[in-house]
């Protein structure tokens, strides 16, 4: 076998390896814009994603709510979403207005962190729950592996929103993670039809931080009414717009 | 010989004895005597004031601990217990063994007491209350067919009559039931009442009874007695398991699932601990009950050891299982999946924290989201789409300040959480009103109205926010922020 056959080999391995080689399909967005920079076409089932805030999201996590709830919509069809929370403020009619499945969602409302990580470990693991959502400030590498465990059982996927309820500094989100991507996520200003009054369909600027077998990338993302409940508005170029976090430099 | 003792209380306006002991009513004490007669009589007489509240407590608690006996048990105050032995005798091996070991059980705490058991309440507490010479001092057992001659020598008083018929009917020279039964029943209603001929029916077993019982009765019942107490973990965590098993072939058998278990420790010195679960969807599984309980028995203080453990399932439905299909492996029953998820979710975090949201027919935002079991049926209606609301909403609103056009603009900059942003686009006004039948009319005052407006800011940040009550020139409006939409 030639070497460059060789390293192909072992390239397919690692990528396979990469994605978690008991394939359990992806979640499409329906747009190949994005779909083409996640590793098999879509946000890989059977493990984690993170999504964070930034400034006052930190405490609100209300578009990072928004947004991972509007990713998850289309796993409510084959079963159930659990979302685990510190702060009982996520509002289910506001979920309905984003044509979000309320009759599939059970909230949980725990007192800590460490229930809250449990919780969504338990409700990740179970059979009949298709996505479990929990708010947490910090996954460290063991809850994180945890948690890639209990995703991997029967193939639901996992999303925790980065968030401290009650306010407090956030802690520098490390490097180390064991979450299969990372979405920095942001409000964006929308767009109202010409001559519509009042606000058009509600806008995200959505940053893929970490991606593991993908490209990372930043895009431009709006509610939709589509087939698909995420419609990319437009590719944000310069994948480089912010300077590395100052933080990495304390090592 | 021992000193006699009374307990003394104020009654009628003297100092009168509330109960006698044994050695007391010897020298010919009797209760409502006057505590100066009674001590002239019995110079050594010993008194101490009756507390009728701490007796109802320790009544309460025998009660409590009569359950390792039957799990219908009643109070019958001041000094009763009724318990409804029906199907559970067999358990000693008889009436009479389970009796004699009640009446052991009880002497052993220091408790002197009589019992009867009897096919009626009425008999049963006449014969427990007035018996004497049946079989035994302490003790009674009527079969169904000596109701009557059993009761037929008792005083009237034992017919659980008021104090005040009762006197009448004896001075009259009825002084026994027997006596009272042979006259004519109209006779007997016109001359004392309908109480008479009520309670002679209700002990002779003509008329049901309905008692209260601390517990609602379960038949759905099992219990486990150790020959020698048990107190190690390990054991306690076996028999729950145990008599989960025993409990569940029964409802497996008759196809019942239980939604609520409780699972009582006796132990030896009379305390019962006991523990509730709770499933959402019936069940009987008996190594997920058992689990269920698992992380709460440590909970659980032995103390010396635990001599019996009864386990009572409450709110047993009929359970059907459904047949799991053939061809489709994700469709998963929710007995399978979700119904455990859920029952480890709220036995471990509170009832309250697992819910599922369902459309409340209110206008007020608040109020619009109700709590409901999270595997209960979807039913009602929906919320209206043409009326946007947050992802989240603030318990309480957060006060803003607000530079807004007069009198009904959205405002054009608020300042929220320290920073001022700028209104890019504005939606609004929705009013939002209380509703006018939750309070008195008078009350309903415009100060009460909201009006709602959905705000986006230059860098996208999408909120909720309402001016409390109408518009006036004197007074600026306030403003408050409810929501943020994401």
């Amino acid at each position: 076998m030639s070497r460059e056959a060789q390293l192909l080999a072992v390239r397919g391995k690692l990528a396979a390896l990469e994605v978690g080689a008991r394939g359990r399909g992806v979640l499409a967005f329906g747009d190949a814009r994005i779909d083409a920079a996640l590793p098999g076409g879509g946000l890989p089932l059977g493990r984690w994603h993170e999504a964070v805030g930034k400034g006052v999201e930190i405490e609100t996590a209300a578009a990072a709510g928004a947004f991972v709830a509007l990713v998850a919509t289309p796993l409510a069809a084959h079963g159930a979403v659990v979302w685990v929370m510190r702060r009982d403020d996520l509002h289910a009619p506001g979920l309905a207005s984003l044509n979000f499945p309320v009759e599939h969602l059970i909230q949980v409302c725990v007192r800590d962190e460490a229930q809250a990580l449990a919780a969504l470990e338990d409700a990740l693991g179970t059979a009949g729950v298709a996505a479990a959502i929990g708010e947490a400030g910090d996954v460290d590498l063991i809850a994180g592996r945890r948690l890639q465990l209990a995703c991997e059982k029967h193939g639901a996927a996992g999303f925790v929103i980065r968030r401290r309820p009650f306010g407090g500094a956030a802690k520098p989100s490390g490097a180390g993670s064991a979450a299969a991507t990372r979405w920095i996520v942001a409000a964006a200003p929308s767009e109202p039809a010409p001559g519509e009054p009042g606000l058009g369909a509600a806008r995200w600027r959505v940053r893929l931080e970490r991606c593991r077998g993908g490209q990372l990338g930043e895009w431009m993302m709006e509610k939709s009414d589509g087939p698909y409940p995420l419609r990319v508005v437009a590719e944000l170029g310069d994948r480089q717009l912010e300077a590395p976090p100052s933080f990495r430099r304390a090592g | 010989m021992v000193a006699p003792f009374a307990l003394v209380a104020n009654e009628r306006g003297a100092r009168r004895l509330t109960a006698v002991d044994e050695a007391a009513a010897c020298l010919g004490l009797y209760i409502g005597q006057k505590a100066t007669t009674a001590s002239a009589l019995a110079p050594d007489l010993i008194t101490a004031d009756a507390d009728p509240v701490a007796d109802a407590v320790a009544l309460t608690a025998l009660n409590d601990w009569c359950s390792r006996f039957s799990p219908a048990v009643a109070v019958d105050p001041p000094d009763g217990v009724i318990m409804d032995i029906a199907g559970v005798a067999h358990l000693w091996g008889g009436e009479a063994a389970m009796l004699d070991d009640l009446i052991a059980r009880l002497a052993a705490n220091g408790i002197p007491a009589r019992a009867a058991v009897a096919p009626t309440l009425g008999a049963a507490w006449a014969v427990a209350h007035f018996g004497s010479g049946l079989c035994a001092k302490d003790r009674a057992i009527v079969s169904p067919r000596d109701v009557a001659a059993a009761l037929a020598p008792l005083p009237v008083a034992a017919l659980r009559l008021t104090a005040q018929v009762a006197t009448q009917i004896t001075r009259l020279g009825l002084t026994t039931i027997g006596r009272l039964a042979a006259l004519p029943r109209d006779q007997l209603t016109r001359r004392f009442g309908p109480e008479v001929v009520l309670r002679l029916d209700q002990a002779m077993g003509r008329v049901r009874e309905a008692l209260t019982f601390r517990r609602p009765p379960s038949p759905w019942f099992a219990r486990l007695a150790f020959g020698d107490p048990i107190s190690a973990p390990d054991d306690m965590t076996r028999v729950t398991g145990d008599i989960a098993l025993k409990l569940c072939a029964r409802l497996e058998a008759e196809g019942r699932g239980g939604r609520r278990f409780e699972i009582g420790f006796h132990r030896l010195d009379g305390l019962v601990c006991t523990l509730t679960i709770g499933l959402a969807l019936p069940g009987r599984d008996a190594a997920r009950i058992a689990r269920l309980f698992q992380p709460r028995l440590e909970t659980v203080d032995p103390g010396f050891g635990v001599e019996v453990v009864t386990l009572t399932a409450h709110e047993v439905e009929t359970l059907s299982f459904r047949q799991r299909r053939l061809d489709d492996a994700r469709e998963i029953a929710p007995e399978e999946g979700l119904a455990p998820l859920v029952d480890r979710l709220t036995n471990r975090l509170g009832a309250t924290a697992v819910w599922r949201a369902q459309a409340h027919p209110s206008h007020i935002p608040e109020r619009a989201s109700a709590r409901r079991p999270p595997l209960s049926r979807f039913v009602g209606e929906k919320w209206d789409p043409e009326r946007p609301r947050p992802v989240r909403l603030f318990r309480r609103p957060e006060p803003i300040d607000v530079v807004a056009p007069v009198p009904d603009d959205p405002p054009i900059l608020f300042r929220w959480r320290g920073r001022t942003h700028r209104v890019r686009l504005a939606e609004g006004p929705e009013r939002l009103a209380r509703e006018w039948w939750r309070a008195p009319l008078d009350d309903a005052d415009p100060a009460r109205l909201r009006d709602y407006y959905r705000v986006e800011d230059e860098t996208g940040l999408r909120v909720w926010l309402f001016r409390a009550g109408l518009y006036r020139a004197e007074t600026p409006a306030k403003w408050w922020l409810h929501g943020l939409f994401g």
